[in-house]
Parts: C-alpha cells; sequence; structure tokens
C-alpha cells in the first residue's frame, strides 16, 4: 500500500514538473474562477447588510423615538392594526431596543463612529410593516399619516432606499455568477487538457503498465491526485486573492462618511473563513472533475 | 494452457484477421506460430493476452474464457502472462532496472521483492553489469534481453513473443531465442510469433501455420516451409 501511495505521489510531482506552463494555466485559471465566486459570496453577503432591516417583504418600517412611553408605542401598534386593507396586520413585528441594537449593529458593521453613537437604551425601537396592498401610493400616504403619530421619530419606505440596493445587489450577484460560472468551466477544461496532455506524454508508459498488467485505477489515480492538486492549488491562491480584496475593500470603506450605506458593506471575519472552505473544496472539485473526465477518456492508447 | 476454439477475428465490416482456428497449447510447451505479414499471428497472440477479443469463438488462457472476461479482471490475467514485442517497448527515460522493476511496481510489489527479483531476473538475462544503462546505450538484441526480463520478472505462467527477433541479426536472435528456451525450461508455455526461418528450423518446436487467418498446418517438431 505505501509503495502504491509512494509511486501515485511521485509521478504527480513529476508530472507537474514536465507540463509547468499548461499546470500554470490551469491553476492560475482556476483561482480566478474561484476568486470571482468569492468576491460573488462577499459581495452578496456584504449587501445583505443593507438589506437585512428589509427582509420578509418589510416595505414600511416606523422609527419610535427611544424616549416614547409605553401608551405611545401601544397607540402607534393599534394605527397599524386599524388600517388591514393596507397591512398586513399578522406580519407586524415590533423590534424592542435588544432587537434594534443587534439589526443596527449588522447595518452599520463597518461603521464604527455611528456604532459608537447608538447604545441598547438611545436606539429608536421599530415596527417592521408589510403591507398587503400593491397600490405603493396608499403605503406612501398611510406613512404620511403615520409621521405625525406621537412618539414616531420617522417612518422609512422600502420605495426609498431598498430598491435601488437591491436591484443594484441583484444586478451585481447575477453578472458575478455568471462570470465565475463561466470560468469555472474554462477551469475545468484547462486541467482536462493538462491531464490530457500529461497522459498522451506518457502514453508508452501507460502502455506498458497495462500490458504487465496494472489496473485502470493504478494508472488513474496520479492523473486525477495531478488535477486535483491542481483546482486545489488555484483554490488556496484564491483564498488569498480573496483575503487581499477584502482587507483593501475593509480598510478603504472605512474612510467613507458615516451614514453613507457603503461603510456598511463589509463582512464579518467568521464569514470569510466559511467563504474560505468553500473555495478550498470548489477548487478541488473543479480539478477532480477535469481530471476524471480526462483519465477516464484517454485512458485506451 | 492455451485452448482456441473456433475463434475468429473480424475487424471493422469485413476484414477477417483470424477464421475459425482451433488449438490447444498445453502447459510447458514451445510454439511457433508461422506465416507471412498479415497472416494473423499478432492477432492470434492480441486475442490471447486480450488487447483484443474474439468476434466469435473461445479463447481460454490459464483457466479462463477471454471472451467472458469482465473487463476489470484483464489486468490479473496479464499479470500471469508476459509478452515481448518486436520493438521491445522499453521506456528510454528509465534505466534497465528500473525497466523491468517498472512491471512489479504498476502491479503494486513491495520495495523488499522488487531488490531481490529484478537483480535475479537480470541476471539470467545476463545483463547484471549493466542494469543502471539506459535503452539507448544498449544494442538491439540487449534491449531484447531487457524487454524479456521485464516480461519474465513476475514469473508469469505463459510468455507471448511476437517476433521478438524481427529487429536482430542471426547471432543476436540465437542469443535470445536460447534465452527464450532456458525460460521454457522452467515450465513457462511459450507462444513465439516469427517468421524468421533459420530460428524455427533450428529449434524443432511446435509449428502452427497461418495463411491468411486459416490455420494450414499444426506440426510437432516442426519446420519454417
Amino acid at each position: 500500500m505505501l509503495a502504491r501511495i509512494e509511486y501515485a505521489l511521485r509521478e504527480t510531482w513529476a508530472s507537474f514538473r514536465r507540463n509547468f506552463t499548461l499546470t500554470l494555466a490551469a491553476v492560475l485559471t482556476s483561482a480566478i474562477a474561484l476568486l470571482l465566486v468569492g468576491a460573488t459570496f462577499l459581495i452578496q453577503r456584504a449587501f445583505e447588510n443593507l438589506l437585512v432591516q428589509w427582509r420578509g417583504d418589510v416595505a414600511m418600517i416606523v422609527f419610535v423615538r427611544s424616549d416614547a412611553s409605553p401608551e405611545q408605542v401601544a397607540l402607534i401598534d393599534s394605527t397599524l392594526r386599524a388600517a388591514p386593507s393596507v397591512i398586513d396586520v399578522e406580519k407586524i413585528r415590533y423590534l424592542d431596543k435588544t432587537e434594534s441594537y443587534a439589526e443596527a449593529q449588522r447595518i452599520f458593521a463597518g461603521d464604527p463612529v455611528t456604532l459608537s453613537l447608538l447604545t441598547p437604551e438611545t436606539i429608536p425601537t421599530q415596527f417592521k410593516v408589510v403591507p398587503i396592498t400593491e397600490d405603493a401610493d396608499l403605503v406612501r400616504s398611510l406613512a404620511g399619516q403615520y409621521r405625525t403619530l406621537p412618539g414616531v421619530e420617522a417612518v422609512a419606505l422600502a420605495e426609498d432606499e431598498f430598491e435601488v440596493i437591491s436591484t443594484l445587489s441583484r444586478f451585481v450577484r447575477t453578472v458575478t455568477l455568471i462570470m465565475s460560472l463561466v470560468l469555472l468551466v474554462v477551469a475545468v477544461g484547462l486541467i482536462w487538457n493538462t491531464i490530457r496532455t500529461a497522459m498522451f506524454a506518457r502514453r508508452r508508459e501507460i502502455e506498458v503498465m497495462k500490458l504487465v498488467g496494472a489496473t485502470n485505477w493504478f494508472i488513474r489515480v496520479p492523473f486525477m491526485l495531478e488535477g486535483l492538486l491542481q483546482g486545489l492549488i488555484g483554490g488556496v491562491v484564491s483564498c488569498f486573492g480573496v483575503w487581499a480584496l477584502n482587507s483593501a475593500w475593509t480598510s478603504g470603506v472605512a474612510t467613507f462618511k458615516p451614514g453613507t450605506g457603503i461603510s456598511s458593506l463589509v463582512v464579518p471575519s467568521g464569514y470569510l473563513s466559511g467563504v474560505v472552505v468553500i473555495l478550498l473544496a470548489l477548487g478541488a472539485l473543479v480539478g477532480a472533475i477535469g481530471s476524471a473526465i480526462a483519465a477516464s477518456r484517454f485512458l485506451d492508447v | 494452457m492455451i485452448r482456441l476454439d473456433g475463434v475468429t477475428k473480424i475487424y471493422g465490416d469485413d476484414t477477417v484477421a483470424v477464421d475459425q482456428v482451433s488449438f490447444e497449447v498445453a502447459k510447458g510447451d514451445f510454439v511457433f506460430l508461422v506465416g507471412q505479414s498479415g497472416s494473423g499471428k499478432s492477432t492470434l497472440l492480441r486475442l490471447m493476452s486480450r488487447e483484443e477479443i474474439a468476434t466469435e469463438g473461445d479463447v481460454w488462457v490459464a483457466g479462463r474464457n477471454l471472451s467472458e472476461m469482465a473487463a476489470s479482471r484483464v489486468p490479473y490475467l496479464r499479470r500471469s502472462l508476459g509478452n515481448v514485442f518486436q520493438d521491445y517497448k522499453l521506456l528510454l527515460n528509465k534505466t534497465v532496472f528500473e525497466n523491468v522493476a517498472f512491471a512489479l511496481e504498476v502491479i503494486g510489489k513491495p520495495r523488499h521483492v522488487i531488490r531481490e527479483q529484478v537483480p535475479i531476473v537480470l541476471e539470467l538475462v545476463g545483463l547484471a553489469d549493466k542494469t543502471e544503462r539506459f535503452p539507448n546505450q544498449l544494442s538491439g538484441g540487449e534491449q531484447q534481453r531487457v524487454s524479456i526480463a521485464r516480461a519474465f520478472v513476475n514469473r508469469p505462467v505463459i510468455l507471448l513473443a511476437d517476433e521478438p527477433t524481427g529487429n536482430l541479426d542471426p547471432a543476436t536472435s540465437e542469443g535470445i531465442m536460447s534465452l527464450l528456451e532456458e525460460i521454457n525450461e522452467t515450465g513457462t508455455t511459450v507462444v513465439m510469433a516469427t517468421h524468421d526461418h533459420r530460428v524455427v528450423n533450428t529449434m524443432r518446436r511446435r509449428v502452427i501455420q497461418l495463411d491468411r487467418g486459416v490455420v494450414v498446418r499444426d506440426q510437432e517438431r516442426g519446420v519454417y516451409e
């Protein structure tokens, strides 16, 4: 068994050196493809920071002053419930101070200045409102009424804030996703080609191996390992790329004016580690697929 | 050891390489397959090592029916066969020792077996002093000896040789033939395709003559006609 493993590793390494340029091309392509995949994840996650408060078809948020009395909050609540033809009263959600503070920490993730001004005591609480009508004007006019209620600090409409970001986020996601998919396919193709070339270069050896009774798997494994390794190395490179991009971005947006929203477009480090794991696994998968196709198709020499 | 039962091999749609061939080779036999180029000698050898599958009929080798053998079992069949070719099929980037060791390595033999067996076989073929040479540094006869060593190192029960003296001069051929004879004396069945008159006539072994895919003569202690 040990002899087999040693053989496979030795052959893999030898082939790597023999086909250096092709290997480099395959590795770089998978790295770039995976980098784009990583960027897609990060961008998506960053946008979610801004979109989190609108999740679940929320179209209107009524912010309640932090010093509002319980009676005022109750009044706002009953006022909202008095318009069942416009508002889905089942889905009215009240976020108390703790919940609102937790949400704000995501929204202002990259904006320590704003964040430091907020405390669980001073933060406005909020009602999240899901309309049942399609009529945006009706919702807007209702929002106007709510602004005049005692204790209401502000009323935000999704139409004004959410739509643009949401559309932008969807657009960016679609573009990066398509680009990374295309590049992933190209990466599979390049790895396939590298392995095919490697097998062609060693066709005499493969012929002899088959002649003396080596099993197909024994012949295949070094080649498949080679492809897997190419994808994996591409994955490692892309991880460094994603990490570098993210660091540059995070320190870049930190200099933006607070409150513009841009500074919210950052991701927590825990999420970044998750993306790294995904990229490594995806890289290995790309390599495995490319080389498996090549190794199973070009064994008959 | 080998039995062919009404074996026909048709390449493509209508090229009949072997036509209704039947014969049996006993264990320890030494058999020449003779005939002109294209008479079907090589095809018969390829059928025996299952590089080809018979279109019709059964090929039995070492107790196994190759026509019904699953592709996944073929490597194990090949381990009980040794193959020798006119063009040696040596790996030019490997030394004599490595070429022979390769045959054991790729069937997963442990290193101590390789270190023990390869020198024994190289001694047998008379190349003990050239183990570190590369094929290009050897004469044709020496290269064929390496290829025989590679075929024999796993102690096959059958040795299939396709024109092993085809590229060699008479004197060198003689050396190769006595080596094959020596291997045959260890109990290995040898089947050799050739159109080398001299070799066949000196050896006086069983001769199976083919003509356009058909057996036209099967003679004990025969000569090339």
